[in-house]
């Protein structure tokens, strides 16, 4: 018998969190600024006004220098379920390749091969051409988002798929409902919606830092306009469609919703207060310093005035029958698996629903062994099992709070932007061009609150209610993992150095071509042709 | 005979987007809020611009 | 025969497809990337080769991630316990992948010759590693890995990670993979470019052509001597995927080769790719470049359709655990997957083939230095 190392889950946990966040600190920008630059190249098209065609190029190299980290660290995610989730590639590929070979099929291919024409091809393809492989490469773009969107769904709320004994594993038995599963389709708005406001405050505030100096102010106004405008719409859309999210969890995932609430016991209707801030504490199970707002909770998860939220300590109760439901699964599909006979499945099937839960108390169980504990000790394997089905509180209670007040903090900021760039009093408005200059990255750290949020709020689960995290990972030494994340560490440090570089490089640079400001100095001519020989 | 084959394509891509909107509206209201909302939302912004085009040609104190 | 089984078989050929088309086009970028320091004297010259396959080769790397891809929704198993197996290996490729679209997108973004030659050395060092890791991999799976299931269906592993890094078939293998890339990348260079670079690349393709032919051949001889594994009793093919029971598997020396000594007609796919690569190279020398392109595709589907049906059914054999070696009968996904998937493959793999072949004609033509110099918006 093997046993789970739990220094190799925590660094897989650990890696794939870095990874997955790092990777994240890019997609926003690709997902809204390929909207963006079509939006402007359709003014371009329409009224034939050689602004609207620098714009695009201007920002449409930002976004190059942005993509190809992108692209880079996407491809890590897509290894990492193979070298570090073996078992649950395993256990749940036959549902979760299918998204994942789709985003390749659909989405990579015409993203990656337009975005080459949409670089290369100004001068090869008509203006109408140029204008639809823009929108095919921002179609692409998100188009990918969807389907890992659909698949990260299927970890939080499993549809379309059932555990099959024969084969140990889910199986996937419903396309149409993987695909319109209710939490795909609210996680793929919420997802590309917030990409549309991290690129609005990316274009709006270079926009603003021109604007300050007074350089390129024709350029910078139209920029400046369109991404407020591209701002305040996606702003209130992400929030509608957080508040979807939300009474989903609330439906589906009863333990990560009374994490986000910090709500250890379930509510009062309709007094139950939201708080506001608190300090929860996982240990003993209680939040301290808690200031809340009375009237507030049970309208804003449920919609209604008089349904309960039910509390991590009743949730805890609750899940108890379910654990030692849970142990007699798992010891019947162990018998299964080598007797092969009907009483046995009789058995598994009656206790089916609740197999995750026994796995649950793996690491609860004598030598590991879940199917051989010794009837006096099942109590105590129960007991001890109990708070695991929890996520860790505080992580998730504040990573939601940091996400909703920053995005309370773009909903102010894009709607005034709008209404002075709308009156054309911007450049009077210097506090104003400062504070959107010093908020470009807050929506991307807006979106990482959002992940950590949504992904340590499934845990103790990588398939919710199905298979636990820690049976998830693969069975490597830790000298392994040492040396993937001592490289990624280095790696991605120096992508991240040369990407900010390249950023500043360009942005203080500002367009090339600038058609409203004939007397610009000519910025960032390629460099000279240069002869001289390079050791080789 | 182009404007025959044109006529078509554009009666396909009609067909095509009637019965995606009758689909994915019914099956995933939340898909199809996405294409019209990105839709609207590029719409809206590119008026911005071409209004600032017109408010600036139309005025003459070179604000913006 | 049962459906499920036939869906099976068509997803091991599309696996075989995905790795040829993986192995041309990724092959041929990675060969440019290889060759870029050694064909390019000065950073004009690099540029134009860079700008050469610059607006195809992330639509090419698709290839590869949609490998990755469709492994994982066809064959879950293989999936997670090949990357698992292979783990130091596969980070290594994984992190010379990611270097080359950033060094793609940075390099010429700063004039400062430091960091232009540094990237260059990313190009080789990222050309050259994901190319031998790739035949490399071959080259173990067909030697055996050392892994076994648990009875959760969790994989444990039975062997260091060196003695993939060390193992002289796999070296043999990865080379000639190399080989292949750099004839592919040499071939591409040509199409597109003039002299100086037209005449270097050249050189270089003739080479790694000529290298690849010698390896195979060699290998070919070795694969005679190494431990093959086989079936010793029926399978049905047709079962529940599961690595756990259904197979008895025997390790046998030579045993590869009982697919060729059954099917004597098989001994063309050999002779296809060997004859491509020897005919390549002397089109090379010719200067039919289009020709010899094609050719080097040719090399690939021979070589890969060879070392797949020496190994049908077999998919990652275990050294240690023979009997559950996965197999295209036991680690695919199930019956309704593995159809959504060929559906969707279906609709969408003949519009990837229209636009990006439409692609390369948009962009056709020679790209020429002083154009790739004058132009701000080029790598």
């Amino acid at each position: 018998m093997e046993f789970i190392n739990p220094d190799v889950v925590d660094l897989s946990r650990f890696q794939f969190a870095l990874t997955a966040l790092y990777h994240f600190m890019f997609v926003p920008l690709t997902l809204g600024l390929t909207f963006m630059l079509a939006a402007m190249e359709t003014v371009y098209v329409v009224t034939g006004r050689q602004i609207y065609r620098d714009m695009a190029q201007f920002w449409g190299k930002l976004f190059g220098i942005n993509f190809a980290i992108g692209v880079a660290t996407g491809i890590t995610m897509e290894f990492e379920f193979g070298t570090n989730w073996s078992m649950y590639s395993h256990f749940f590929g036959d549902m979760f390749g299918t998204p994942l070979a789709i985003e390749g099929l659909m989405a990579f291919f015409m993203e990656s091969t337009f975005v080459g024409l949409m670089f290369f091809g100004w001068d090869r393809l008509s203006k109408q051409a140029h204008l639809a492989i823009t929108y095919l490469v921002a179609l692409g773009s998100n188009l990918s988002a969807l389907w890992i969107l659909i698949a990260n769904a299927g970890m939080n709320m499993p549809e379309g798929a059932h555990f099959d004994p024969e084969t140990m594993r889910m199986q996937f038995e419903s396309f149409v409902d993987l695909v319109f599963n209710p939490d795909a389709q609210a996680k793929f708005v919420h997802t590309s919606v917030a990409g549309y406001v991290s690129a609005a405050m990316f274009v709006m505030g270079i926009s603003a830092f021109y604007l300050l100096r007074g350089q390129h102010r024709q350029f910078a106004a139209r920029s400046f306009r369109m991404a407020a405008l591209f701002g305040i719409i996606s702003t209130v859309a992400v929030i509608t469609l957080g508040d979807v999210l939300g009474r989903l969890d609330y439906e589906k995932q009863p333990t990560k919703i009374a994490a986000i609430e910090g709500l250890w016991h379930t509510s009062n209707p309709p007094f139950e207060p939201w708080i506001v801030a608190a300090l929860p504490d996982d240990a003993k199970q209680e939040n301290r310093y808690e200031i809340g707002v009375r009237l507030v909770l049970t309208p804003l998860i449920t919609h209604t005035f008089d349904q309960p939220i039910t509390g991590m300590h009743e949730l805890e109760e609750e899940a108890g029958p379910r654990i030692r439901s849970g142990i007699d699964a798992v010891a019947a599909l162990r018998r299964y698996g080598v007797t092969h006979s009907s009483m046995d499945l009789a058995q598994f099937t009656a206790h089916e629903q609740d197999m995750g839960y026994g796995l649950l108390a793996t690491r609860h169980a004598p030598g590991q062994d879940i199917t051989a504990i010794p009837a006096d000790q099942i109590d105590d394997v129960v007991r001890a099992t109990q708070p695991d089905i929890l996520p860790n509180v505080f992580v998730t209670f504040w990573s939601f709070r940091l996400m909703v007040f920053l995005s309370l903090w773009f909903f102010a900021l894009f709607a005034i932007s709008a209404y002075l760039s709308l009156k054309r009093r911007l450049e009077r408005s210097r506090l104003l061009l400062k504070l959107c200059m010093w908020s470009i990255p807050l929506p991307i750290l807006a979106t990482e609150f959002g992940w950590i949020t949504a992904e340590a709020g499934r845990q103790p689960w990588t398939v919710f209610g199905w298979l636990p995290t820690f049976l998830s990972a693969s069975s490597h030494g830790v000298s392994y993992m040492v040396f993937s994340l001592i490289g990624f560490v280095l790696l991605y440090s120096v992508f991240i150095a040369a990407e900010l570089y390249l950023m500043f490089k360009f942005a203080r640079l500002g367009p090339e071509h600038d058609s409203m400001e004939p007397h610009a100095p000519a910025a960032s001519r390629a460099s000279a042709f240069d002869m001289r020989p390079m050791a080789s | 005979m182009t404007k025959l084959l044109r006529l078509a394509g554009l009666a396909v891509i009609l067909v095509v987007s009637l019965l995606f909107a009758v689909f994915v509206g019914d099956q995933g209201p939340w898909y199809f809020a996405w294409v019209i909302g990105t839709v609207m939302i590029i719409l809206i912004s590119g008026a911005g611009a071409i209004m600032l085009d017109a408010q600036s040609s139309l005025s003459s104190d070179g604000e913006i | 025969m049962e459906l499920y089984a036939i869906l099976k078989i068509v997803w091991a050929a599309l696996l075989g497809v995905l790795f040829i088309g993986l192995g041309t086009m990724v092959g041929m970028d990675m060969g440019v990337g290889t060759l870029l320091r050694f064909v390019g004297r000065n950073d004009g010259e690099r540029r134009t080769a860079l700008n050469i396959i610059g607006p195809h080769w992330d639509g090419n790397q698709v290839w590869f991630i949609l490998g990755g891809g469709a492994i994982f929704a066809a064959f879950p198993t293989l999936y997670g316990t090949s990357f698992s197996a292979f783990y130091v290996v596969m980070i290594t490729l994984l992190f010379s992948m990611i270097l080359r679209p950033v060094a793609f997108e940075y390099r010429s973004k700063a004039d400062s010759r430091l960091w232009r030659a540094g990237w260059d050395w990313v190009f080789l060092v990222s050309g050259f590693v994901p190319m031998f890791i790739y035949g490399a991999a071959f080259g173990n799976v067909l030697e055996g890995v050392g892994y076994h299931f648990g009875w959760t269906g969790q994989y444990y592993q039975d062997e260091s990670f060196l003695s993939y890094l060390l193992n002289p078939f796999a070296i043999l293998c990865g080379l000639m993979s190399v080989g292949l890339s750099v004839y592919q990348g040499g071939a591409m260079l040509m199409l597109r470019a003039d002299d100086p670079i037209w005449s270097r690349a050249r050189r270089y393709a003739m080479g790694g052509g000529l290298v690849a032919a010698i390896l195979s051949v060699i290998g070919g001889i070795w694969v005679q001597f190494l431990p093959g594994f086989v079936m010793t009793a029926p399978v049905n093919p047709a079962m529940p995927a599961n690595p756990l029971h259904g197979q008895s598997v025997a390790v046998v020396a030579g045993g590869w080769m009982h697919n060729f000594h059954a099917h004597p007609a098989l001994w063309l796919l050999p002779l296809v790719g060997l004859g491509c690569m020897l005919l390549g190279v002397g089109m090379l020398a010719r200067g039919h470049t289009v020709v010899s392109w094609w050719l080097g595709l040719g090399a690939w589907v021979g070589t890969i359709m060879t070392v797949g049906c020496a190994m049908f059914p077999f998919l990652m054999p275990s050294s240690t655990t023979p009997d559950q070696s996965l197999t295209v009968w036991n680690s695919t996904a199930s019956e309704y997957g593995l159809g959504c998937m060929l559906v969707v493959a279906g609709i969408f793999v003949p519009i990837i083939l229209s636009y990006t072949s439409w692609c390369y004609y948009v962009m056709r033509g020679k790209v020429h230095t002083a154009d790739v110099v004058n132009d701000t918006h080029s790598y």
